[in-house]
């Protein structure tokens, strides 16, 4: 793990800026060079000199180029910096990457800008600003060298860490006009090129953390070791937001190795000398927990209030299109269907983990955690110490998933790293206080009401959601007209040509904490959407893919929607002959600014098993930085998604989570996946995030196609519990 | 039109007007519209129902609070407006505006030559990242503003599609 | 029955400028959230605060549900003569309440 390299020699702090575009010089001998420059949005702001370093170029050629969010296996530490380098024309085999750090970005007032990796946000939300950095670099390399020659830079080109003067093919590397270029002026806008003409944006480069993951080396927050480091374990109250009451640690306190145990309210800590004793110690802490009235709830009341939400009158109203019920009463034929998805664990393999150390009034953190700059803002928060005193070091995370955005775990170490003050202690979660102390993806119930015309077509749909709400709940906003945009997603913004829509929404909480699981409400509402469109197809008596292709209107939009769905069952060959006993299905839906379709292809035998024949899952992004990256992407959601579909369900009991570990929230087995075909469809002109749309037509083309094998709807999630299994 | 449009026409108006600018916004607006639910208000529509066309200037007030709010429904804030508080001159009110909260003034504040110092601190709820707005009115009339983008990290979760 | 607290710097000397906190109890409602059933919690927000000293009032706020829950104020005064603090607020409710405190200056 790379911290903010630090150059030698020379000061890197720099107050009081007046000149609006700073450039830093690195290095102590030949100066190397480090771009620095505004954002150019932020150039314009008067007040307080804005301070950017993207690019670093060292007297060897070398490039460091920054990331500035989390890495997690999603890959954007290598798409990020392909991006700077594409205009940048830089060498890529030169590059480095190395991260920025939270306490970086808030001492140059957010140069770095957010620095979240969620919601599939990275490349889509900073490709302008890193393009921009790069370009501007690169037109400070060739002014300094058409300075240096004394030409016009009209007559040079940079290309692969080079500008070369075209005429006399003169040139000099990027590390021999560093020093001269940081003594210029940015310029205040730059050209950026022509996706067409891009020659690092679209290979399939290989990941820049690969190797260090391959021989063992790359640090993940879990390897966080520190001399003297403190181990802890702890226990939150198995029934959620219960207390402490009162602990007995009589039998463990004097253990050998046992440093410590805490009474911090709402958890119990074990503080030793390594994890194994304090998590053995913490099984033997007496805690007499306060449950409140939360220890009766399960996962039949659960059911009850979702129902009970259908019934509600008070409705929050995320669409309405026409009048709907009034429709519904003409129409012809009337399919009604309900749908249920279940409360998922996020169970990434590496369980919530944090490293904290206080020393006076100054904290560090080695948090494996989404959003840096969250967990600088909550540690030095709990910790009771200035924001400027806190340093987080980024980690590499072992899975996010969007678990480790909330701070939750953070809070907890830097509690414990308080009551320890001035011992580093790295907290630990077990599986067990993982998978019963989530943030779910919240369980929803959906009532989908259509009517159809004498002819088979759609003219009224009627959807409504009785579900939690993410937004209200873990993040206390206010929802805009009472709704919560997840709970709804792909169905307020249904892409197809209806009349009368209507969709509402009954937000019904729970104790059960909800989160962002991947891929969010698009993890579950478009198994709804897309399974209950086949269920009209079926009842119009339609091939289901034509029935789409005709309710999908003639917009820019739409052609989206279109062009995804021919693409990959284009390649999935829909229409054509298949083997007896073995049936397609078929989903598309938007998610995430970008438009995803898949078809599997499956048989079920006699005995319930699912035999997966093919995954064809495509997407259009816009524009594919990283090919191979992204059919990574897409196989890992493959494996997430059927792991989830096959056997994912959280259950509650008593007030707790039932499941506790991999032996009962069963993972997906190396030898049952199946053969992924990714079709990369994109078709330029925007930016779509591609970590966490596949999941979201993976799960309705797969219950169609299992639909249609059985010859029996399926609604709910997972298929454990209607007989299946997935044959290896 | 769009935010961004009304914004940037809004904006031009305002320039003409009095002199204001309102750089920060830009870039940055329809990245943060983006991120959140509810929609973002330009300057004017935040300032102009209080101002109602009166002089306003960008100066003599200051904003303390985290740029980055660990929890959005307790963010620390202090403002303070440079003034004597005499009788004859002295802050009558501040306004906490919010460009992003579904109630855009969050609080007024009423003062007079009694306090001694302009200055009022209190703890806000942020509905997600935004740019809050200090607006002093003057005993003369004027008015006096600052602004200052606050980023509640939390809310960073929350899917911009 | 909501409390309230009030504290400043003692002792306080005639003509100093003084900083007083004020802190309140009560939920702030801001009536966006919802109860586990799905009901809205109705708006209850503290709609005005004012502070009195003596005779003459030295502080108003009319806060919004923008406020956080527990509402928290800093404001100045200029300390003439010994006199008594009055702090009233009302809220949505129309729940009055009111705490005293007397203001020593030397």
């Amino acid at each position: 793990m790379k911290s903010n390299r630090q150059p030698t020699g020379q000061s890197t702090e720099r107050e009081g800026i007046d000149r609006r575009h700073f450039l830093k010089v690195s290095g102590t001998t030949s100066a190397g060079m480090s771009l620095g420059f505004f954002l150019p949005e932020r150039a314009q702001a008067a007040d307080t000199p804005q301070l950017n370093v993207w690019v670093e170029i060292e007297p060897n050629d070398t490039i460091v180029i920054r990331y500035a969010r989390a890495e997690m296996g999603q890959g954007s530490m290598t798409s990020a910096p392909m991006i700077i380098a594409e205009e940048l024309d830089a060498d890529w085999k030169k590059v480095r990457v190395e991260y920025a750090t939270a306490h970086e970005n808030l001492r140059t007032k957010r140069a770095y800008g957010d620095m979240a990796s969620v919601g599939s946000r990275t490349i889509r939300n900073s490709q302008e600003y890193l393009r921009k950095a790069g370009a501007t670099a690169r037109e400070m390399l060739v002014a300094a060298a058409a300075q240096k020659w004394n030409v016009p830079v009209t007559e040079c080109k940079a290309a692969m860490s080079k500008v070369t003067h075209i005429a006399t093919k003169r040139s000099f590397t990027y590390g021999q006009l560093a020093a001269e270029a940081a003594k210029l002026e940015a310029p205040k806008t730059v050209q950026l090129k022509d996706p067409k003409t891009w020659t690092i944006i679209g290979k399939s480069i290989p990941r820049v953390d690969i190797p260090d993951i391959v021989v063992g080396k790359r640090q993940y927050g879990i390897d966080t070791q520190l001399p003297g480091m403190l181990h802890a374990a702890v226990a939150a109250c198995p029934v959620f937001n219960g207390k402490v009451k009162s602990l007995d640690a009589s039998k463990v306190e004097n253990r050998r190795g046992i440093v410590k145990v805490l009474n911090l309210g709402d958890f119990v800590a074990v503080v030793a000398d390594n994890w194994w004793r304090a998590k053995e110690a913490l099984r033997e802490v007496s805690v007499d927990w306060d449950v409140g009235e939360h220890g009766t709830l399960s996962s039949a009341a659960i059911l009850s209030h979702f129902k009970a939400g259908m019934e509600q009158t008070e409705l929050a109203v995320a669409r309405n299109d026409g009048n709907t019920t009034e429709a519904l009463s003409k129409a012809a034929k009337v399919v009604e269907a309900d749908y249920f998805t279940p409360y998922l664990a996020h169970a990434t393999m590496e369980p919530m983990v944090c490293t904290a150390w206080l020393q006076g009034d100054k904290l560090e953190v080695w948090s494996s955690s989404q959003n840096p700059e969250a967990t600088l803002a909550v540690s030095a928060a709990t910790a009771g110490v200035p924001q400027s005193n806190v340093k987080v070091h980024p980690v590499q995370l072992g899975g996010g998933l969007g678990r480790k955005s909330p701070q939750d775990f953070t809070k907890q170490a830097v509690m414990i790293a308080k009551a320890m003050a001035g011992k580093p202690v790295k907290m630990l979660w077990t599986r067990e206080e993982e998978i019963q102390h989530g943030l779910y993806r919240p369980a929803s119930l959906m009532r989908f009401k259509a009517g159809l015309n004498a002819s088979g077509k759609v003219e009224a749909l009627h959807i409504r959601v009785s579900a939690p709400s993410i937004l209200a709940t873990l993040l206390k906003l206010p929802l805009p007209r009472g709704v919560d945009g997840q709970a709804v997603a792909c169905f307020n913004d249904h892409p197809y040509d209806i009349p009368n829509s209507l969709v509402d929404y009954a937000q019904r909480n729970t104790n059960v904490p909800v989160g962002f699981w991947r891929t969010v409400g698009h993890s579950q509402n478009p198994f709804g959407r897309e399974c209950f469109i086949d269920e009209l197809a079926l009842a119009a008596g339609k091939d289901p893919v034509a029935f789409r292709l005709d309710m999908l209107p003639n917009n820019e939009k739409s052609k989206r929607d279109r062009g995804i769905l021919e693409a990959v069952t284009k390649v999935a060959g829909w229409g054509s002959q298949l083997p007896n006993g073995v049936f397609r299905g078929v989903a598309e839906t938007e998610g995430y600014g970008s438009w995803t379709a898949c078809v599997c292809e499956v048989s079920v035998n006699a005995k319930n098993e699912v035999k997966i024949h093919r995954v064809v899952i495509g997407i259009d992004p816009g524009y594919a930085v990283n090919p191979d990256n992204i059919v990574a992407q897409f196989q890992g959601s493959v494996v997430h998604g059927l792991t989830a579909i096959f056997w994912g369900e959280n259950t509650i009991k008593e007030g707790r989570v039932e499941q506790s570990n991999f032996h009962d929230y069963r993972m997906m087995r190396l030898n049952e996946m199946p053969k992924v075909e990714v079709v990369i469809a994109p078709t330029g002109g925007f930016w779509g995030g591609v970590g966490e749309p596949a999941q979201a037509p993976l799960a309705p083309a797969l219950v169609n196609a299992i639909s249609a094998a059985m010859g029996k709807r399926i609604r709910s999630l997972p298929l454990k519990n209607h007989g299946l299994t997935l044959k290896a | 039109m769009n935010a961004e449009g009304m914004l940037r026409r809004k904006r031009l108006q305002s320039l003409l007007l009095a002199g204001i600018s309102w750089p920060c916004f830009m870039g940055q607006f329809a990245y943060a519209q983006r991120m959140n639910s509810g929609s973002l208000l330009s300057f004017d529509d935040m300032v102009q129902p209080i101002v109602q066309g009166a002089k306003i200037f960008k100066k003599d007030v200051q904003i303390e609070a985290p740029i980055l709010a660990d929890n959005g429904s307790l963010v620390p804030l202090q403002v303070t407006v440079q003034s004597a508080m005499t009788d004859l001159d002295h802050v009558t009110h501040v306004y906490l505006l919010s460009q992003r909260n579904p109630v855009t003034q969050m609080a007024v504040f009423h003062l007079g030559p009694w306090n001694g110092r302009a200055i009022v601190s209190t703890r806000v709820r942020l509905a997600g990242t935004q740019e809050l707005v200090a607006l002093a009115r003057l005993s003369n009339g004027e008015f006096r503003y600052k602004q200052m983008e606050i980023i509640v990290t939390e809310s960073a979760c929350v899917d911009a599609s | 029955m909501n409390t309230a607290r009030m504290q400043w710097p003692e002792p306080v000397r005639t003509g100093e400028v003084v900083k007083v906190r004020v802190l309140v109890q009560h939920p702030m409602d801001t009536g966006y959230l919802q109860d586990l059933t799905g009901k809205v919690v109705p708006r209850n927000i503290i709609r005005l605060l004012t502070c009195h000293l003596g005779q003459q009032e030295v502080f108003r706020v009319e806060p919004s549900s923008g406020l956080s829950a527990n509402p928290f104020f800093e404001f100045y005064v200029r300390a003439t003569v010994t006199a008594e603090f009055k702090l009233e607020w009302i809220d949505d409710k129309g729940q009055k309440g009111q705490h005293f405190q007397i203001f020593n200056v030397s």
